[in-house]
């Protein structure tokens, strides 16, 4: 889901998040498997309805290619196929999968969501839907408008979600007097905070988004050409659990980002360019929590922004020397 | 101990035994010349890199979350070299260098003030050169000491610390040096052997850098040679 501010909607709840970035799970007698999409490509339907200034045909244009910038990810395998426009509506439990406007005014803070319904024994997602709220003013300009929200970008994080993607918590945001966040820069489309109007930068997925998605519809090679980085954040000898676990490739700029998600405080990142990577580890407040975790979760927030001693290798694939981070209270 | 005494002695009685007959015309060609050294390989910035977000922008601008500086430091060397003189003036030779020197990224800025910290990986370094020596001979000192000026390139490879992930990339050189030869004749099963000193350039290409441009690495070596 895509707020102004932050929150989450998921109309079906998952037990937790199972990897770095996040991709949804569910837990089916002690395994945790990712719920994902399992057959290809993915068909899906357009709303025949626009909202203010948009027309139906744009909103299938934009979302046509929020798909497209998905699917054009080399190192990960899923494909899309636009069935054709109809009068179903998003969030309905038909078994087709929808996307398009509904107007919710009494969410004032959301500017779209996704739902899935998934098979409980597999993880296998059946049908998802996205709605984009028709409550704000959108655009599909190319350039995007000042006035109102890019539907495209908020479309690929929407998709993002639709594919079994979780939010990522690479983005530094700061409070509003007011009340809420305002995002002040992010890493990764799947960032839970929208840029704001007019912005359409989140149109083009980051390496966060990248490994994420390949990591859960892996191409061919693309364990064998990637590497991975695990290990546990600590806390006076204690796991951190919600830790944010940031990985940096000094050589390519790449910064991809994982969680801790155990209370021992293990982590894993994978999907990095083979290398040494600087690690920092941060608590989860850029953003309500609740976008990442469910409310029940412990998740450690106390505690300073901590660099790792050595620089940490990912051999190509494979997975390194497993590396304690011990932070600070704050 | 008494290794290393009948080491100098074996070294004594050659020089001795050879200093006669020694002059410059005696110098082997067309025979293989084996050298061991050491010497000293000067460090070299691998590159800055800033942790970039997107910034909250109509235009994509960079927001930096942290910066990184990395430099690979001076280091010992060993190195192994087989030459073979074409002729009096031309020849050619092969080496291997071995070094590790320490990797030492400084990670600072953080933009939530994050404590700056100085990272330090150790690196096994190899250079698998060729080389094209030439000997001026006309500035040679007295017969026995010849300066030289050579050039090459080879194949660069650096394995990180834990050895998981090899770089690889390309090195070349140009330098000079001196050539000193305490015993030179042309019969016995050792024909020559002397002492060697070299400077030299040597640009790294590719293999452990964070930038693309080569990197300047001086050094300076000394190796004792022996002629058969």
């Amino acid at each position: 889901m895509r707020t102004l501010v932050a929150g989450a909607i998921l109309l079906l709840a998952f037990s937790a998040p199972a990897h770095a970035y996040l991709h949804f799970s569910i837990t089916v007698g002690g395994r945790s498997l990712d719920v994902k999409w399992r057959r290809s490509p993915v068909r899906w339907f357009a709303a025949d309805r626009g909202a203010a200034g948009v027309s139906a045909a744009d909103v299938q244009a934009a979302v046509t290619r929020a798909f497209a910038t998905w699917q054009a990810v080399p190192t990960a395998s899923i494909a899309f196929e636009f069935v054709g426009s109809t009068s179903a509506e998003p969030f309905d439990d038909d078994g087709i999968s929808v996307l398009g406007f509904q107007a919710h005014p009494e969410m004032e803070r959301v500017l779209g969501a996704t739902s899935f319904l998934i098979d409980t024994t597999s993880g296998e997602i059946v049908e998802s839907d996205i709605f984009f709220n028709s409550a704000f003013p959108w655009s599909t300009a190319g350039a995007g408008d000042p006035a109102r929200f890019d539907l495209e970008s908020v479309a690929v994080h929407e998709v993002g979600h639709f594919l079994g993607l979780g939010h990522s918590a690479l983005g530094e945001t700061e409070l509003r007097p007011e009340g809420g966040r305002r995002v002040l820069a992010s890493g990764a489309v799947m960032f839970p905070i929208a840029f704001g109007r007019g912005n359409t930068l989140d149109r083009e997925l980051q390496p966060d988004d990248i490994a994420g998605v390949s990591s859960l519809y892996p191409e061919i090679g693309f364990r064998q050409q990637t590497g991975t980085v695990r290990g546990q954040v600590l806390r006076d000898g204690v796991g951190v659990l919600g830790a944010h676990v940031v990985a940096f490739n000094p050589r390519t700029g790449e910064l991809i980002g994982g969680f801790t998600l155990s209370r021992d405080g293990e982590f894993e990142i994978a999907g990095l360019s083979p290398g040494p990577h600087v690690i920092r580890v941060e608590p989860l407040d850029d953003a309500e929590l609740e976008s990442f975790f469910s409310a029940r979760t412990p998740v450690d927030v106390a505690f300073r922004v901590t660099f790792h001693h050595r620089l940490v290798v990912a051999p190509r694939g494979g997975a390194g020397e497993r590396l304690t981070v011990a932070v600070q209270p704050k | 101990m008494s290794r290393r005494r009948s080491l100098v002695a074996v070294i004594a009685w050659l020089v001795a035994g050879s200093a006669a007959a020694q002059t410059p015309d005696q110098r082997p060609v067309r025979r293989l010349e084996i050298e061991a050294g050491g010497g000293w390989l000067a460090g070299a910035g691998l590159g800055s890199q800033d942790a970039n977000l997107t910034a909250n922008s109509p235009v994509r601008q960079p927001f930096r979350l942290f910066t990184t500086d990395t430099r690979v430091a001076g280091a010992p060397a060993l190195l192994v070299r087989a030459g073979f003189a074409l002729n009096r003036r031309f020849g050619v030779e092969g080496s291997v260098t071995l070094s590790r020197p320490q990797l030492r990224t400084s990670v600072s800025g953080d933009v939530e003030e994050a404590s700056a910290l100085a990272i330090v990986e150790r690196v096994d370094q190899y250079f698998f050169e060729g080389s094209v020596v030439f000997m001026l001979e006309e500035w040679g000192m007295g017969g026995r000491t010849v300066p030289f000026v050579a050039g090459g390139a080879g194949y660069l490879r650096q394995l990180h610390e834990g050895l998981t992930v090899v770089e690889q990339g390309h090195v070349y050189h140009v330098g000079g040096g001196l050539k000193h030869w305490l015993v030179a004749r042309d019969s016995g099963r050792i024909r020559a052997l002397g002492l060697r000193a070299d400077a030299r350039l040597s640009l790294l290409v590719k293999g452990l850098s964070f930038d693309s441009g080569p990197r300047p690495h001086p050094a300076i070596s000394g190796s004792l040679f022996i002629g058969f």
